[in-house]
């Protein structure tokens, strides 16, 4: 699995036309055929394509992504020291724990909201207030991430100025308290964070109202009622335990989304994580940054479906007992 | 329209797809100027009876542009999922007739790229691909095949339990003829909804990446390089927003409205 990846980011890579060392001499004219010729040897970009992906894959597998071509020569995973004795910080190091904060947080209020809404849709099924949350589903489904950013920052942060709009701290955060800072890391979050959870929100609630709906039209939710529980018991306690298993595994299919979504949340909103470190080296054709982060998404995504598969085992007595398959 | 009797949501998604298909191939007719005539006179003129949508930074008419956009945003919908939905055939189909070692190698490849962040792969191939309109075609269809290869292989694999596929390959019909006279033509309803939704996520992605500047290239009219522009001025021409992203809003949803419609009337066992 790892090794398909790996094998298709790189192939990504090399089906570019021009190379780093083009780019580089656009912005220097004085660039002669000999130091390009250097430069190649330099990131071994003059070896024949089987070999760089034998180069590439025995440093992957030292957890060594290289260094970037742009900025400086900054190693693309992890912190190295260089010649000084000086640490240098990994751009990956730097970006991912930014884009992995926003989304975790997304996850779990997509998963509280969503819960809400679609229990609530279901119990009230044709209801006005079903009608409403389903049609707040199909619009969300339907609106452009970037517009309603957009739209977003010139209300709240330009007409109205109750909220930043780029960046993840203040310009003087670093005369605030810990308690201030962390209040200033939260308010330049909210924006980002509802943007990018917006369309998984939809989904899920969907999923939720729809299950929700296959669980409360079965015989144990009759017989629950029958024997005389109250109604908020059927709900919460039979019925809505078993709506919301299956949720596990969708949450875990829909991390390649969230991690694909932060490139324009944090593009737009000048967010220093993974999705904006991506849009810049795409710019850049940054090579070894755009395969790195090819790859840690991926792996994330894989370490994020395994974490789903055993959360869901944990859940499910019948699974982890065996009797289903 | 028979067909959706009694479904308002499709009825709506299909006025809705209706109306674009008409505004798309119509675009010389309809619009007022041409979408790329630049009037240093009249730059970012309001919406008014003369330009009912404003002009944008360089003086042409948002409503032209958002008529040629509308073609656009269509073309790249149906021929990134025609794309995606030929190799979902394709592929879905052979590992669904043929099983055994094909199966598991297509449906390795359907895990494999399922689990690289779809936008990251179409982001990096697009940037080194140099953006344009085909390119752009291409690398959607490229990267979304895989629900429809998924679903077409789950198809084909109860099909072929019938027993009318059965007696056809009993009394030595070809496969090839199986494939496309029984099994194919049996599973088309999952593909079809498949396509039209398919549509409203092409049609999306395609708006992002023209945002981010690494789609539809100027001076083509997209609604996502308006909105770039639309990023720009935003403090000056609310419309340059508005418009276009209530344009791509109002799409997208007419087209997931119409799949969803067509999922509960051409499904039997929602009768």
């Amino acid at each position: 699995m790892l090794i398909g990846i790996s094998l298709i980011s790189f192939f990504i890579m090399h089906l570019a036309p021009g190379d780093i060392t083009s780019s580089e001499a656009a912005f220097n004219p004085k660039a002669s055929e000999e130091s390009r010729q250097k430069l190649r040897e330099l990131y071994n970009l003059d070896k024949p394509v089987i070999i760089q992906y034998g180069l590439w894959l025995k440093r992957m597998v030292e957890l060594d992504f290289g260094n970037s071509f742009a900025s400086h020569q900054r190693p693309v995973l992890w912190e190295k020291k260089d010649g000084k004795g000086n640490v240098i910080k990994g751009l990956i190091q730097e970006s991912l724990p930014i884009t992995l904060l926003i989304n975790l947080i997304g996850i779990f209020l997509i998963f509280s909201v969503s819960i809400v809404l679609g229990t609530i849709s279901a119990v009230k099924q044709n209801s006005i207030v079903d009608k409403s949350i389903t049609f707040f589903i199909f619009v969300a489904f339907a609106i452009p991430g970037f517009w309603l950013a957009l739209l977003l920052m010139y209300w709240t942060g330009v007409v109205n100025q109750w909220l930043p709009i780029s960046g993840l701290h203040s310009l003087d955060y670093k005369s605030f308290s810990e308690v201030g800072q962390f209040f200033d890391l939260l308010k330049h979050l909210i924006l980002p964070v509802s943007i990018s959870m917006l369309s998984g929100l939809a989904g899920i609630s969907l999923y939720v109202r729809n299950g929700m709906l296959d669980v409360l039209h079965q015989d144990f939710i009759t017989t629950a009622r029958s024997k005389g529980l109250k109604e908020k018991n059927v709900i919460f306690t039979h019925a809505l335990k078993n709506a919301i298993l299956p949720l596990i595994t969708i949450i875990g299919l829909s991390i390649p989304g969230l991690i694909g979504g932060s490139v324009i949340a944090e593009s737009i909103f000048a967010i220093p994580g993974m999705g904006k470190l991506f849009y810049d080296s795409v710019l850049m054709r940054d090579f070894p940054v755009i395969m790195g982060i090819l790859t840690i998404g991926s792996v994330l995504t894989l370490i994020g479906t395994l974490i789903a598969d055993i959360g869901y085992a944990w859940a499910d007595p019948r699974i982890r007992k065996g009797l289903v398959k | 329209m028979s067909l959706f009797k009694g479904n308002l949501l499709a009825i709506i998604g299909f006025i809705i797809i209706s109306i674009i298909l008409f505004v798309a191939i119509f675009a010389p007719l309809l619009s007022p100027f041409d979408p790329n005539y630049i009037d240093i006179n009249s730059i970012l003129l309001p919406p008014s009876y003369d330009h009912f949508m404003g002009t944008d930074g360089l003086g042409r008419d948002v409503l032209s542009r958002m008529l040629y956009g509308a073609r656009i945003s269509l073309f790249v919908g149906f021929v990134a999922v025609g794309i995606a939905t030929l190799i979902g055939i394709f592929l879905g189909s052979i590992a669904g007739f043929y099983g055994g070692w094909l199966d598991s190698i297509i449906m390795r490849l359907v895990d494999i790229m399922l689990s690289i962040p779809s936008f990251f792969l179409i982001l990096a191939v697009i940037a080194f691909l140099t953006p344009s309109i085909w390119n752009i075609m291409i690398v959607i269809g490229l990267t979304s095949w895989m629900g429809v290869t998924r679903l077409v292989r789950a198809e084909f694999l109860s099909l072929r339990q019938r027993d009318y596929v059965l007696a056809s390959i009993v009394m030595g019909t070809s496969n090839t003829k199986v494939i496309t006279k029984h099994l194919l033509p049996n599973s088309l309803t999952p593909i079809i909804v498949s396509s039209v939704l398919g549509i409203a996520s092409a049609v999306l992605i395609e708006s992002g990446l023209s945002f981010l500047g690494l789609g539809v290239q100027a001076p083509t009219a997209s609604w996502g390089n308006i909105l770039t522009d639309g990023k720009e001025y935003i403090q000056f021409a609310w419309w340059l927003s508005l418009f276009p992203g209530l344009a791509i809003l109002v799409t997208v949803l007419g087209y997931n409205l119409l799949g969803e419609g067509l999922r509960d009337v051409l499904d039997p066992k929602n009768k």
